[in-house]
């Protein structure tokens, strides 16, 4: 056979698959398209009690009812669009949906599956777990927090915060190291679960403040600083001036710049002098904007001018936040004084401006 | 004898289970409501018939809510327009964005619907008084 008998063929041979490739594709299409819709027909009825019971207003228990009783062939197509209502509603509504799950045994059938051997079907479960705020489950989604897995250590974190038991506080920080090669839970994920657990968690996060672990006090600052636990604020003002990780001195800066009190704003201006790191610096003139007081007032003025103009201009945004009378030394700055002071006082007051933060004719935000 | 004239709600989410819910919640509490799953929708119902009051999701496909939140806004003849931004984006600069952007009240994802009802009032009630 030559090379002209063997084009054709091929050609041939590649339109046919291509042809049988394109019918194979419309077939699946239509199919899912019909699976789709016959899915929809069996739902409609039950897509109104659905609606009922996740806005609210399900008062007579009708809707909860004709749900508990969908049979398992309903239910298994149903369950998609409650799973899918839950991350969405909360308070009543979303206890409701909680109790149909339960009503169905999928709570039951979630708990067994956190020991199975598929590494989705575990974080599947975690999750559901977590969606219905099953607080019985805690000691259950646990030991996830060590699986292999690392999507499922991650699920099972997120899950102990959903469901917001403080008891699994001390656990999560544990999870933050790296151990026999399974490398730690993400800080953010950590932090997330833990804010997600209220004032309770303030007692784990004065024994993880003073962990041997970066990773841990870096976390619990992060918290305390977003939860404003006001306790933690003595360990902070240690963990700032004392502590060996940098980062860890940082996290605790913009934390004390959240719960601290105006002594607090003495404590930061120290670390703001030129002997500090420049990351180090420059969170504690942000912390000072948060704080406030005259004592910031003072520091930050001090700084307009620093060879580090990023620092300036955070010193400088700082006194914009910190109001009339941060505001009136940035005036001051650019009507008194030229080059950098001048500057960066005229750039934060010009930003201010563009933000809606200054009233025309006005020294106060 | 008449019926009173209800009070008309757009409601723009392109999430159909979130849209529903609230479409629900609203008529069972005796508003008129319309519906629409994305922000060009949105600004078009809003221009064609402004109705007393939007609830806005923020991220829908073509216009966000902020975006058709700007455009009434910035319509003298639409800016009187109370809108709520229904939204996930939680974060303090998010909503700090949304009221200076010019929202009525800002309601965070997920939610219960009896608070949006009651926000639905409260801003109602504020331009009554």
């Amino acid at each position: 056979m030559n090379v002209e008998q063997v084009f054709p063929s091929v050609g041939v041979a590649i339109g046919l698959g291509c042809v049988s490739s394109l019918g194979v594709i419309v077939i699946a299409k239509i199919r899912r398209g019909l699976v789709r819709a016959r899915s929809r027909a069996l739902l409609a009825p039950y897509r109104g009690a659905l609606i009922t019971i996740a806005s609210g207003e399900d008062e007579g228990g009708q809707a909860k009812v004709a749900l508990g009783a969908a049979p398992p062939h309903i239910w298994s197509r149903l369950r998609p669009s409650v799973v899918a209502f839950l991350p969405k509603v909360r308070g009543v509504p979303a206890e409701e949906l909680s109790a149909l799950m339960r009503s169905h045994g999928e709570i039951d059938e979630a708990r067994r599956m956190l020991t199975s051997r598929s590494a989705v079907g575990r974080a599947r479960a975690a999750y559901l777990l977590g969606l219905v705020s099953d607080s019985d489950s805690v000691a259950l989604v646990l030991p996830l927090l060590s699986d292999p897995a690392a999507d499922v250590r991650m699920v099972a974190a997120r899950a102990l915060g959903t469901i917001g038991d403080p008891s699994a506080g001390s656990g999560i920080l544990h999870a933050l190291r790296t151990r026999r090669g399974q490398i730690g839970l993400p800080a953010w994920v950590a932090a997330e679960a833990l804010l997600s657990m209220g004032v309770e968690i303030a007692p784990t996060l004065q024994i993880g403040l003073a962990s041997d672990d970066p990773a841990v006090r870096s976390v619990c600052a992060v918290v305390a600083g977003h939860g404003t636990y006001i306790s933690t604020a003595p360990q902070l003002r240690t963990l700032l001036a004392t502590d060996s990780d940098r980062d860890v001195r940082a996290k605790a800066a913009v934390a004390l710049g959240r719960v601290g009190g105006p002594d607090d704003a003495a404590t930061l201006a120290l670390h703001v002098g030129p002997s500090e790191k420049v990351v180090l610096r420059r969170t504690c003139a942000t912390a000072l904007g948060e704080v406030g007081h005259r004592e910031s007032v003072e520091a930050l003025t001090g700084l307009l001018g620093d060879c580090d103009r990023r620092l300036a201009e955070l010193a400088a945004d700082s006194l914009v936040r910190i109001g009339s009378e941060g505001i009136a030394r940035l005036e001051e700055a650019t009507t008194t004084e030229q080059g950098p002071r001048a500057r960066a006082a005229s750039g934060a007051l010009e930003l201010a401006a563009l933000r809606g933060q200054l009233v025309v004719g006005s020294t106060g935000p | 004898m008449t019926e009173p004239v209800k009070t008309r709600i757009l409601v723009a989410d392109d999430d159909v289970d979130i849209l529903d819910l609230v479409v629900f919640k609203l008529t069972q509490a005796g508003f008129e409501t319309v519906a629409v799953t994305d922000g060009m929708a949105a600004l078009a119902a809003i221009e064609a018939d402004p109705p007393r009051l939007a609830i806005l999701d923020i991220m829908m496909p073509g216009l966000s809510g902020l975006d058709v939140l700007r455009k009434v806004r910035a319509n003298d003849a639409m800016s009187d327009l109370d809108v709520i931004l229904l939204t996930a984006r939680a974060r303090d600069t998010d909503v700090d964005t949304g009221f200076a952007t010019g929202a009525s009240d800002y309601v965070i994802k997920p939610f219960s619907p009896r608070e949006l009802l009651h926000r639905v009032n409260a801003v109602l009630a504020r331009d009554d008084r």
